[in-house]
């Protein structure tokens, strides 16, 4: 053998190492995962049991390290995970439709939702139509029946529960004022027994035990079937496009990220999803997961794409 | 209750509980001093570790970083005026001066009496209200929350009477400074010139650390020497005279603890306004308002009851609705949903054994707290001796570290910098910085409280008047702006 030849091999060799370590080295590193809220809250300590339930799932000695980066109602978070480096050390939590109307609506936002590289969704909350526990309305018919203006308390305008009330209201054709600027659902139930409007659309997660405690009474549930038979679904209103309006929430990370990436992402990402442990947890907090792959994230936010751009003119 | 609470009690005081409490402490202390950290920022760090531990060893450790933070941010008040933490920072306008008049041991001796008696002062009230929180908290609507801010900004700009028209110009610039960023009432970013940073608003820990630590240590570096101007009058065996002094100040402490008790139930207001509020009405209840701020030790006692009495208010809203009280309670109502709680109306029926607990683990850890403060004090005072060429950029190193290691966000150190510069701008010119960082906390909230009452009145300016609390509010503002505002007319008749 010639040095010509042993040189060329070791080219070949040294090649064959590099391509070999670029996949089957992911990861080496530590993986940042950006939560776009503040720490505490319902979304970021999902968000970070999530994060624990995934280092089982990748190499051992990778840790997953939660980022809070709150601000303008997640777009920071959703900025600060597009611009991120595509090389997998920066994933990040996305909340629809939140991140997704400013989009719509066009505003100086710095991402695109179609360009991000989705990951996994883990899924979605309902919305609950609520009034106060002993308010003399009992369905939505007796809504309508009052024949006057309904003001309804929301979060900021473009957040989710905002547009999900404009949505609402003008598909039934009830007339309605929103008063806005509530931090966060919980505050607006408050505001609710507290009598400062007439009724809300509140995350079922949020919802619940109140419901429970008699505090607040659904009329109706919107993005989910209803089990009950004295509260309304989107079927039952006989508007079922209703049924699309939720908040979904899925992973993704910045664009162009590598294939192979991607795909050691998604199946550590689902399997943590399914992990045991983690659903255990699940069960003790009273949250639900409703884990699904890559390919149908980025199909479920072409679709609620559509279905926002229908409503563009309530989007703000 | 008795029951429950001696059950609470015996789960505290296994040894593993008792470690876990010790190591909060501990955490607490170290967060607190360092300017930039303190208790969020622990609890945040804390959060994904308790996963595996007991609900009542989560507690314990969350109970006593909570109790311990309040006496580590006020030692770094008083010795550097450079608040540790946010509520602190009212206890650098008499503890720094007391400091430099080398009787730090004393304002130190002050707040570990004072803090541990707030927090037990607090933990009685919220025993004894415990059954009414759903109605306290169901008290304050939008058109009240909006009055309280209102109030909180006159009360302190309006506290320095010689000093009437500059209080109220920081103030303005205060409330500059708060509507910068995202809207959320009407949508929209504002004021943030194309700069990502400012989406957010202008973040109040850094803001603090600027405007206070920074500030002083530009100071320092500028004149030289110590904190302590006289180093030979330096005593550092003034701790008794401090704890005497507390409990001759009794009525002090008990106006404190029920501010800190009341406003930190209030969600959205938080533990500094509470502090704050103390302190200037502690400022003008007394026959001689205007030697405050050189060093008078009620100045150090009032905010400090407030302190530690907070952290029980603030418990109220976020397990009786899940919203926080402050930003430390929102990371702790984090470590609730983590074990299974969810925070609401069931809270009080279902978990009130645990609630105990976690009252009791806050008082034990203010008490240990003080303890370790008391120990250390000899030392700790002995900082005051430090010259400025070593002291300053110690410090000014680890509170831009703190502020850093918040969020990661390089803009919140050039926000620092900046704010030190105008803080120390602000001492030179004598310009009160207490109305700015109050106006800065309470904007947001007034700005909020007034475009909502607006909606839900419909442009109505009697949604002020409908509620016996709103009344009460209206008539706190008017009575704090006349007890400013009248003597100097007095003067001024009696004068012409």
């Amino acid at each position: 053998m010639s040095f010509g030849t042993s040189r060329l091999n070791a080219c070949l060799l040294l090649c064959l190492l590099v391509a070999c370590s670029r996949s089957g080295e992911y990861p080496r590193d530590d993986i940042t995962i950006i939560i776009p809220y503040n720490p505490g809250g319902g979304f970021d300590t999902f968000v970070r049991a999530l994060a624990r339930s995934l280092e089982n799932h990748l190499p051992e000695g990778i840790h997953v390290v939660a980022k809070n980066s709150p601000g303008a109602g997640g777009r920071r978070g959703a900025n600060d995970v597009f611009r991120a480096r595509p090389d997998g050390y920066t994933i990040g939590a996305f909340n629809l439709p939140g991140v997704l109307v400013p989009e719509l609506q066009k505003l100086p936002i710095g991402y695109k939702l179609s360009e991000v590289s989705w990951l996994a969704t883990i899924g979605s909350d309902p919305y609950v139509y609520s009034v106060k526990g002993d308010s003399e309305l009992v369905s939505i018919d007796d809504v309508k029946g009052l024949d006057r203006t309904i003001f309804y308390g929301a979060t900021g305008p473009g957040s989710t529960a905002y547009i999900a009330t404009n949505i609402f209201n003008e598909v039934l054709g009830i007339p309605y004022e929103v008063v806005t600027g509530y931090k966060g659902s919980s505050s607006y139930v408050l505001g609710l027994i507290r009598g400062d409007f007439d009724a809300a659309l509140v995350p079922m997660s949020t919802a619940r035990p109140y419901i429970k405690s008699g505090d607040i009474r659904a009329l109706a549930i919107v993005g989910a079937k209803s089990d009950d038979p004295e509260v309304a679904d989107a079927y039952a209103l006989g508007e079922p496009k209703l049924a699309e309006i939720k908040v979904v929430r899925m992973i993704g990370g910045p664009p162009r990220l590598p294939e192979d990436i991607r795909a050691i992402l998604e199946t550590a990402l689902l399997a943590a999803l399914n992990d045991q442990d983690f659903k255990d947890w699940l069960q003790s907090t009273g949250n639900v997961a409703q884990p699904t792959g890559a390919n149908d994230t980025a199909a479920m936010v072409a679709k609620m794409s559509e279905f926002y751009e229908d409503f563009e003119e309530f989007l703000d | 209750m008795i029951e429950l609470l001696g059950q609470a009690a015996t789960d505290l005081l296994s040894l593993q509980t008792i470690l876990f409490l010790f190591l909060g402490v501990i955490v607490g202390l170290v967060f607190g001093v360092i300017p930039g950290l303190g208790g969020t920022t622990a609890l945040a760090l804390l959060l994904p570790l308790t996963f595996g531990m007991q609900v009542i060893d989560a507690f314990a450790m969350a109970g006593g970083i909570m109790g311990a933070v309040a006496m580590g941010g006020s030692i770094s008040a008083i010795l550097l005026n450079a608040p540790g933490t946010a509520p602190s920072a009212a206890t650098c306008l008499d503890g720094y001066p007391l400091a430099q008049q080398g009787r730090a041991a004393e304002a130190i001796g002050a707040v570990a009496t004072a803090s541990p008696l707030g927090g037990l002062f607090g933990v009685l009230t919220l025993l004894l209200v415990l059954p009414l929180a759903r109605e306290i908290v169901l008290l304050f609507g939008p058109p009240e929350f909006f009055l309280l801010a209102v109030f909180g900004i006159v009360t302190v700009a309006m506290s320095d009477s010689q000093n009437l028209l500059r209080g109220l110009i920081a103030a303005g610039v205060g409330l500059m400074l708060a509507f910068v960023g995202y809207d959320d009432v009407h949508g929209g970013v504002r004021f943030t010139f194309g700069s990502n940073y400012l989406w957010d608003g202008i973040p109040l820990i850094p803001s603090l650390v600027g405007l206070f630590g920074m500030a002083e240590m530009i100071g320092l570096s500028i004149k030289g020497g110590t904190v302590a101007a006289d180093t030979a009058a330096v005593r550092l065996d003034g701790v008794v005279s401090g704890v005497r002094a507390t409990l001759r100040h009794w009525k002090v402490v008990i106006r404190g603890s029920l501010t800190g008790t009341l406003i930190g139930a209030i969600p959205g207001v938080g533990g500094t306004v509470a502090t704050f509020i103390a302190y200037s009405t502690t400022k003008k209840a007394d026959r001689d308002p205007d030697s405050f701020g050189t060093g008078r030790i009620e100045g150090v006692v009032a905010p400090e009851s407030a302190n530690n009495a907070k952290d029980s208010g603030a418990l109220l809203p976020t397990l009786a609705f899940g919203i926080p009280g402050s930003a430390e309670m929102a990371v702790f109502l984090g470590i609730l949903v983590l074990h299974g709680m969810q925070p609401g109306p069931a809270m009080f029926v279902d978990h009130v054994q645990d609630i105990y607990g976690l009252i009791l683990a806050l008082t034990f850890a203010a008490v240990l707290a003080s303890l370790i403060g008391l120990l250390t004090v000899r030392w700790l005072a002995a900082i005051t001796l430090v010259k400025g060429q070593i002291l300053a950029p110690v410090v000014i190193a680890v509170s831009l570290v703190g502020v850093y290691a918040i969020n990661l966000r390089p803009g919140d150190i050039v926000l620092a910098a900046i704010l030190g510069v105008l803080g120390h701008l602000m001492i030179r010119f004598d310009f009160p910085r207490l109305p700015l960082v109050i106006a800065l906390i309470l904007g947001e909230t007034a700005e909020r409280g007034f475009q909502q009452s607006m909606m839900i009145g419909q442009g109505d300016w009697r949604i002020f008047l409908h509620s016996p609390t709103s009344i009460t509010m209206l008539l706190l503002i008017i009575m704090s702006l006349s007890w400013s505002i009248v003597p100097i007319l007095r003067k001024r008749m009696t004068s012409s």
